[in-house]
């Protein structure tokens, strides 16, 4: 009794030193199991109802700093990665990550053409969400707050979303990879009329 | 047993649990994202829809009904195939008749990409107690269905018209005039002391603070610092909170107070495959309920005569978690959704912003008792609150251009514009979206941040 019971405790004590021990260190093989870094596929004819379509795919998955490669079964494969590591491999995008895979830009920051990443396809983008504020890149540029239409975003120096729809109180439905203890999807938030946002456009749509 | 031996024993039995225990330590930290992360399946089709309820309309509108269609069968580089989408809208007069089959025709729009739309016959829109309708979406490549709103038949959409609105023109905005300065109630510092809001701040993350505060009869403020998971509470008078811990995400929530002191928390967060929870707690913390929501997003939860409603979206419903004193399955939640939120003293209040134009209108029953119509030159954001005192009206708006915004609160009546002051945005942290403002009696009561800290400040509106 005696025995079982002190190799219980020193059990379960060891376990939450090994754990914490190891928390600091975290990684995980999600990138390097399940991504790819093929070059994208140029296209010409590219819509708001396509990229819509491209946002709504990566809803209920993970968000990981400075990553962009998610796959699509709903839900975060690496959660609680820590956010100060860009590192951890973990899935998902950033927000302006995500952006730039939505927005289907290109790496060149002059080059405004239409690329298709793919989902698995681990990439991030040349631009932070501060950058798209400033409307940064031969794609973007900053339009008026109050003309800002579906999936065009919404930027502070610290976050970027994209519009998805308009509720009838007003706030919008914005589209975003949140954060770790978010993940990506769709909430409700009131970025537009919130002074620290600047209203975003990607050029060129289709229609 | 030889003392040998034991001793023996009580020094290789813990050595040996210890050893297993840090290998297992370590190993669940390694292997749990790795067995997490062999799932990668194929990519699923996409399919839904967004609709913007004409809920109020002004005479000679007629309403066009429009459908924002989303649908893709492949992979991301596939997306701009699009699938076929098709479907009907059922109309009939509020509360009468059967419903009347529109097919819906499809276009393109440059502002939103490919609609589905359908114009209501104005034999239908020319009712003065309006119309209900639903429409069922349909992508047969995918084999799926779409009904919006999602109570379909048994609770759909209505859209009343404004008979004689009372008008207020708000003209231009001037920002940063006629502000006026409250009573501080309740004041915070940043930090992970007894006393102070925690702050979720990260790379690439804007700071978020107590995403939500609520305000009793007796003037008790509670407000939700959700990152140390815990209500801090400041009974009326009183200096320093009573800290309430209570099982929570830690993420951003809202928050609304029952009479009887227990308190709502609706999460934004969920487990894959669910909803998100509202969750009721007693006075002291203890977990009482958990109730999913009915709709992918809920943006507010607020106290009615029945128990606590929650709004949801796309539907933009105001549903009860509890039906006849009983958490209420997704299913009941959507039967009973409403477009008007119920209030505590009785009747609905609707909300209607397009553009620079605000629609209110107080429901009783199924008629219209009173509606304002208020025009702005100036850019209109949300609805912070919209809650009646008496025969008056409090409103709270966030008015914006480009570089500056500001809230400006509206007491209105029969004849018009009654008062109106501005409020500094003071919105340094974010909170969830429409958890700024609650007006209890005659005292309108708004939740603050600055780079300093969080602050709750009472004002005392005019009542004649």
């Amino acid at each position: 009794m005696l025995i079982s019971r002190t190799l219980l405790v020193t059990f379960g004590l060891a376990l939450a030193v090994g754990w914490v021990g190891s928390a600091a260190a975290y990684h995980t093989r999600f990138v390097a199991d399940n991504c790819n870094y093929a070059a994208p596929t140029p296209t010409s004819v590219i819509t708001r109802e396509g990229s819509a379509a491209v946002a709504l795919r990566a809803r209920h998955e993970g968000y990981q700093w400075a990553g962009g490669c998610w796959n699509d079964n709903d839900r975060d494969d690496a959660p609680g990665d820590p956010t100060t590591d860009a590192g951890t491999g973990g899935e998902g995008g950033d927000c302006s990550g995500f952006t730039f895979k939505v927005w289907r830009e290109a790496l060149n920051t002059s080059d405004s053409s239409f690329q298709q990443w793919g989902m698995l396809r681990y990439v991030h983008g040349p631009y932070t969400a501060a950058a798209f504020k400033a409307g940064s890149g031969a794609p973007n540029v900053t339009v008026s707050k109050s003309a800002l239409i579906k999936m065009d975003a919404l930027a502070s120096d610290g976050h970027i979303g994209l519009v998805y729809a308009v509720n009838p109180d007003g706030t919008d439905q914005i589209i975003e990879a949140k954060g770790e203890a978010y993940g990506t999807n769709i909430w409700t938030r009131t970025y537009r009329g919130s002074s620290s946002y600047s209203g975003v456009r990607r050029t060129g749509w289709s229609s | 047993m030889r003392p040998g031996k034991l001793l023996h024993r009580r020094v290789a039995v813990p050595v040996v649990g210890a050893v297993i225990g840090c290998a297992a330590g370590v190993a669940s930290i390694g292997l749990g994202p790795a067995v997490a992360q062999r799932i990668s399946p194929e990519p699923r089709a996409v399919f839904d829809a967004t609709h913007l309820p004409p809920l109020l309309t002004t005479r000679n509108e007629r309403p066009e009904l429009a459908y924002d269609v989303h649908c893709s069968a492949g992979d991301d580089e596939g997306a701009e195939a699009g699938c076929d989408v098709r479907g009907a809208v059922f109309v009939r007069r509020a509360g009468r008749g059967s419903f009347e089959r529109l097919a819906l025709s499809s276009r393109t729009s440059n502002s939103s990409s490919r609609q589905l739309t359908a114009r209501v016959p104005d034999s239908l829109s020319s009712q003065p107690g309006g119309f209900e309708y639903y429409a069922e979406l349909e992508a047969p490549d995918l084999g799926e269905r779409i009904t919006v709103p999602a109570g379909g038949v048994e609770a759909p959409h209505t859209s009343r018209p404004l008979e004689a609105p009372v008008d207020v023109a708000l003209g231009r905005h001037s920002f940063g005039d006629a502000r006026r300065t409250g009573v501080r109630l309740a004041l915070a510092a940043w930090g992970d002391g007894p006393a102070q809001f925690g702050l979720e701040q990260g790379r690439q993350l804007g700071a978020i603070g107590p995403s939500a505060f609520d305000v009793d009869a007796a003037g008790t403020v509670s407000v939700l610092d959700q990152v140390h998971r815990r209500l801090l509470r400041w009974r009326k008078g009183a200096r320093d909170p009573i800290r309430v811990p209570l099982s929570i995400a830690g993420t951003i929530a809202d928050l609304a107070v029952a009479d009887d002191g227990s308190a709502y928390v609706l999460e934004s967060t969920a487990e894959p495959g669910r909803n998100a929870l509202v969750k009721r707690f007693d006075d002291a913390g203890r977990e009482l309920e958990a109730i999913e929501t009915a709709e992918r997003t809920s943006s507010q939860i607020r106290m009615a005569q029945g128990g606590a409603l929650v709004l949801g979206h796309p539907s933009h419903h105001w549903m009860p978690v509890t039906v006849g004193g009983v958490p209420a399955s997704r299913g009941a939640q959507l039967r009973h959704g409403r477009a008007g939120r119920s209030l505590r003293s009785g009747g609905e209040i609707v909300l209607f912003r397009h553009a620079n134009e605000l629609r209110v209108a107080m429901i009783s029953g199924r008629s219209v008792t009173r509606s304002w119509r208020l025009t702005s030159a100036t850019s209109l954001a949300e609805v912070q609150l919209a809650e009646p005192i008496g025969q008056r009206l409090v409103l709270v708006v966030r008015l914006y251009d480009d570089e500056i915004d500001e809230f400006v609160v509206l007491t209105v009546d029969r004849k018009g514009l009654v008062d109106r002051f501005t409020l500094d945005a003071a919105d340094w942290a974010e909170t969830a979206p429409l958890s700024r403002f609650r007006l209890v009696g005659t005292s309108l009561y708004r939740l603050g941040s600055t780079p300093a800290g969080t602050f709750v400040d009472r004002f005392d509106l005019e009542v004649r």
